[in-house]
């Protein structure tokens, strides 16, 4: 995740308006076409490893009754917002004083963007051995898997306020705290709100690859172990809640960075 | 930086030396001091063997896997293969798709959404459904690793693609250009730099995808390896894939990064 990626999804959130019909008319279409073409595919594989929709749909709703499965949902749901609540809060506070400072900055990023580009989940029996397996482990590693983008992101954002910005604060000589709080917090925004959205999806893959390798609980664990059940309905229906439970909050934090833009954003 | 000055930090031009060292020196130094200290804590006897392993132990184990048939065989050769097939296939894929939603304004509403939110949605919990479809053999490991690097490829591609000049597309049209022409001479070229970023970011993604699958679930391959030598408690071997695995993508993401950088006409 470098600066460039980081500006695409600036640019990836804005929705263009064309005139004519509303713009939610395409993308529907495409997910009827793609579910029509499940539906029929399924029934003419006729397979016991291949369910339709309504299959899955029917053992999701099933599993939806059972207090074992919603117990792993809430479990899931809980550590997700624990991790990811700290890695926003920790990555964009340490972002933010590292990027204060180019020369430190300069020092420090090439070893935070070579620890970003390797796959992290082989990190992942690390945390096992020194955390045991549990929330504290999956937690961390949930942790880990968000808090380095959301920190890279913010250490290029507080590079990139305006020098001119800055320089008016130094000759109001204003304090250390209220520069931080009037010029570089108001100017990163966009940014955090980009960060935040992107670190939502990468705690997510985090938390669920952790529970798919080793867990007692939680979604991922339940996709594995109806793997080893063969159970594929149940999985597709599972893949099918994970898809909304992911969704809803992404789209909340689009619009969320959608306004915090249409306000902050410094248009040069 | 002996008489203290009243320009704050932030607004005096960058140091080229803190310390009389420059920012790589220091960068080096963080490096060295990192290492050095988990080399002692692991030497301290604070730890158990079980728990880590002094890093001196992992480099000389992973330079040794290096010599072993096996490992090269099954696990480096494949796991390299694998990401190379991925990595081609989300390249040609991302860049078609990306040129057909640039050409065609329906297929660019239908598919903008998706590829806005498709990092947020934990694609590997389709993993399962695809091993019991396809097996446990290289074809959903394939499949997920392209789906998972394609949607980045798209996203740059089409920002490359969207940011022709168009002063060129109506000379193009002035010329009276066919769409393969435009595409050769004008489009491709002029929306290099924005594909190569996109690479450069889908070999990373496929690195990530083909290791967290073999790690969750596979016979063999470098993941796999990590996984057995933990599941086996073979603490020294586990550490030695460990680094054998961050080496590797850090060396591919560098060589890719050097490749592609020497095509790209922004930065001659």
């Amino acid at each position: 995740m470098n600066a460039r990626s980081v500006r695409e999804s600036h640019r990836g959130a804005s929705t263009d308006r064309h005139p004519g019909s509303p713009a939610w008319a395409p993308p529907l279409v495409l997910a009827g076409l793609i579910v029509i073409a499940w539906a029929v595919s399924s029934s003419l594989a006729d397979s016991a490893v291949y369910p339709g929709p309504a299959e899955a749909l029917e053992s999701l709703w099933s599993d939806l009754s059972s207090s074992r499965f919603l117990g792993s949902v809430v479990d899931t749901a809980r550590v997700l917002l624990l991790s990811y609540g700290a890695a926003v809060v920790i990555g964009s506070v340490a972002g933010m004083m590292l990027g204060l400072s180019a020369f430190w900055s300069g020092a420090a990023l090439p070893l935070v963007y070579a620890l970003n580009s390797i796959p992290k989940i082989v990190l992942y029996p690390i945390f096992l051995l020194f955390l045991g397996i549990g929330d504290m482990s999956r937690g961390s590693f949930a942790f880990v898997s968000g808090v380095l983008p959301m920190f890279l992101i913010m250490v290029e954002a507080t590079a990139g306020v305006s020098r001119l910005h800055l320089k008016m604060s130094a000759s109001l000589g204003m304090s250390r705290w209220s520069l931080i709080r009037r010029i570089v917090v108001p100017s990163v925004l966009p940014s955090l709100a980009a960060g935040m959205r992107l670190c939502f999806g990468l705690t997510l893959i985090g938390l669920l690859l952790a529970e798919m390798f080793s867990g007692s609980s939680g979604l991922g664990y339940e996709l594995l172990r109806n793997l080893s059940l063969a159970r594929v309905e149940n999985i597709m229906g599972q893949v099918l809640l994970i898809g909304v439970l992911a969704l809803v909050p992404t789209l909340a934090l689009q619009q969320l960075e959608l306004r915090i833009r249409r306000r902050y954003e410094v248009t040069a | 930086m002996t008489a203290r000055s009243v320009v704050p930090a932030y607004v005096r031009p960058t140091p080229a030396r803190v310390a009389g060292m420059p920012a790589r020196g220091w960068t080096l130094v963080l490096l060295v001091v990192m290492v050095a200290s988990l080399e002692l804590y692991a030497r301290s006897g604070a730890v158990s063997r079980l728990d880590l392993i002094p890093v001196s132990e992992m480099a000389t184990r992973s330079i040794e896997l290096l010599g072993d048939r096996d490992f090269v065989v099954d696990a480096l050769l494949r796991s390299a293969l694998l990401i190379c097939v991925s990595f081609v296939a989300s390249a040609l894929v991302g860049v078609g798709v990306a040129y057909a939603m640039s050409r065609y304004r329906w297929i660019h509403r239908a598919m903008k959404p998706y590829v806005n939110v498709f990092y947020a949605l934990p694609i590997f919990a389709l993993y399962p459904v695809m091993v019991v479809m396809f097996g446990t053999g290289m074809v959903p490991i394939i499949l997920l690793a392209t789906l998972f690097s394609v949607v980045i490829v798209i996203a740059n591609s089409l920002v490359g693609f969207e940011s022709t000049p168009p002063i060129v597309t109506k000379l193009a049209r002035s010329l009276e250009m066919t769409p393969s022409q435009q595409l050769r001479k004008i489009l491709l070229p002029s929306a290099l730099p924005d594909i190569l970023a996109g690479l450069k970011l889908g070999l990373g993604y496929a690195i990530i995808a083909v290791l967290a699958t073999e790690f969750i679930l596979a016979t063999t391959g470098l993941g796999q390896v990590v996984n057995r030598a933990y599941n086996n408690f073979n603490t020294v071997d586990m550490y030695a894939g460990i680094v054998f695995v961050s080496v590797f993508a850090l060396l591919a993401n560098l060589t890719l990064s050097a490749a592609l950088s020497s095509f790209d006409w922004r930065r001659r």
